[in-house]
């Protein structure tokens, strides 16, 4: 023994994934999700998101590129590797004239390594309606069925296209809770899409930015909220320029600027000799906005 | 496969079991009309037993928009099945429903037979000759879905060679058409067809690019 923790797979791996649709190309997209790790994946609608989870999930194939799931490679003819693998999506192609109870009997007759018990325990937290049949369910109600479906055999990777889109705040934060429990031992991995931009304060450790097919920033949350600043400062005269600066307002000598370089601004305006300077911290939430708002061609960090 | 497969016959039984409901009502009310105006001599003792197969058919057309209306391939896939295994279940799923109405058919038959009286085999060929005829219809559902699916996925040429396949199978169904003086050969023919065409429809499944849809 060398007392060497012994090398995990990435519980994803992307290499220059690619995807052609008549006028939009997904990628090359190469990305690492690491066991431990809940990455949130955001983009304004159409920016991939989907794409991209289908593809880790195998339901589309890529052009070019491919897709690791803890090592294994995502091909529908070798399809053991979705045994590692929950993927709560759009659809779910339940047997709509069917019970909740019935599909989940169905999903765990195919799913080797189901647990009964720990698809009850989900249902009765999540407070599914068991006997009801699906096509009567509301869409927050089929959400909690896919998640328990998904969750039922125990995979270690979780692919949630808008988990939450649907879900009323009370189950909304169980969901989160759930997928938070679920990373607590560092073998699990939640990639996952939203719309829902203050579920990334309460989930995500890592944030990708997705934006008409690229993926132009991979960044931890904590260095997101610690580099991004709104500052406020009065400065005579009328040169002001700033280096990472994505906004900027400004009546006469008062200025507001949201920075995504907070130390490198704050010593310019010291140079610059700026009064009365104001720094506020931004929202993980708030920050995403800007991101995705004004697509600023941010620097890729990491992948 | 087979607990998929088993599942959606289960799922769709309701739909079979009211299709061989509304034949077998359709085939006592030819019998019973025919016998009232011809005595029991005038009953076409094969006529109820191609009802129930035209049931199958149709409940197997039911079947295959109901699945892809529920994308029913994205909880199979949920599961490690491989291509060919989902491509399996959508063609047995017709194959099996027609295979019922054939049985509700031969039950049929024997009934009238009973009631009229008398039995032919030439009744129980030109049964087959039905299922086979109408076997290959219920089989064209799955090869126009993938025909178009692969032209929705931009595979062209794969598209094209379904919708080929298709013209082939009408020309070849047509050419057996005209052997009607030999049922049991035609219905073999007719089986022959239907095998030829789970081929390219396995094909272009295994050649799928996006099973989302």
């Amino acid at each position: 023994m060398n007392g060497q923790e012994p090398k995990t797979n990435p519980a994803a791996l992307l290499s220059g994934l690619t995807k052609r649709f008549p006028g939009f190309q997904l990628g090359p997209i190469d990305l690492a999700l690491e066991p431990g790790t809940v990455l949130a994946l955001v983009g304004p609608n159409g920016a991939g998101k989907t794409t991209t989870l289908n593809c880790i999930a195998g339901l589309t194939l890529p052009d070019a590129g491919g897709t690791e799931v803890f090592g294994a490679e995502v091909h529908p003819a070798r399809p053991e590797y979705r045994l590692d693998v929950g993927y709560v999506g759009e659809e779910s192609g339940f047997f709509e004239g069917w019970s909740a109870r019935r599909n989940l009997d169905f999903v765990a007759s195919l799913m080797p390594g189901w647990s009964h018990d720990r698809a009850r325990r989900l249902a009765e937290r999540f407070a599914l309606p068991l006997d009801k049949p699906v096509s009567g369910l509301s869409r927050g109600n089929q959400t909690k069925l896919a998640l328990v479906a998904a969750l039922g055999h125990g995979p270690r990777l979780l692919l949630l296209d808008e988990p939450t889109a649907g879900l009323d705040p009370v189950v909304r934060a169980e969901v989160l809770d759930v997928l938070w429990e679920i990373t607590e031992d560092g073998k699990h991995a939640v990639l996952y899409s939203t719309h829902v931009l203050s579920d990334i304060n309460r989930l995500a450790d890592e944030l990708a930015f997705l934006r008409d097919g690229q993926l132009v920033l991979r960044t931890g949350r904590d260095e997101l909220s610690e580099a991004w600043r709104r500052i406020s400062f009065r400065l005579q005269g009328d040169e002001c320029d700033l280096d990472g600066i994505v906004e900027h307002r400004r009546v006469r000598t008062e200025h507001q600027v949201i920075t995504r370089d907070a130390a490198a601004t704050e010593r310019q305006l010291a140079e610059l000799g700026a009064e009365s300077v104001e720094v506020s911290r931004m929202s993980v939430d708030e920050i995403a906005v800007q991101i995705l708002k004004e697509g600023h061609d941010v620097e890729r960090t990491a992948s | 496969m087979w607990n998929a497969l088993r599942a959606e016959l289960i799922y769709f039984r309701g739909y079979m079991f009211g299709g061989l409901g509304i034949a077998t009502g359709v085939s006592g009310l030819l019998v019973a009309l025919t016998w009232f105006k011809r005595g029991a001599d005038g009953i076409p003792t094969f006529l109820p037993g191609m009802f129930p197969i035209i049931a199958g058919m149709v409940v197997s057309f039911i079947a295959l928009a109901l699945r892809s209306e529920e994308r029913r391939a994205r909880l199979l896939l949920a599961a490690p099945m491989t291509p060919r295994q989902l491509a399996g279940v959508m063609i047995l799923l017709p194959v099996c429903l027609v295979a019922w109405g054939v049985l509700g058919g031969a039950l049929l038959l024997g009934l009238t037979s009973l009631l009229a009286g008398q039995f032919e085999l030439g009744d129980l060929t030109m049964v087959a000759r039905f299922a086979g005829q109408f076997l290959v219809y219920a089989l064209m559902g799955p090869l126009v879905q993938e025909a178009v699916a692969a032209r929705r996925q931009g595979r062209s040429r794969a598209g094209l060679a379904g919708w080929a396949n298709l013209v082939a199978v009408l020309l070849l169904l047509t050419s057996v058409y005209w052997l009607d003086g030999r049922p049991g050969l035609n219905a073999g023919l007719q089986l022959l067809v239907a095998a030829f065409m789970v081929v390219p429809t396995l094909v272009l499944y295994q050649g799928r690019t996006d099973f989302t849809r």
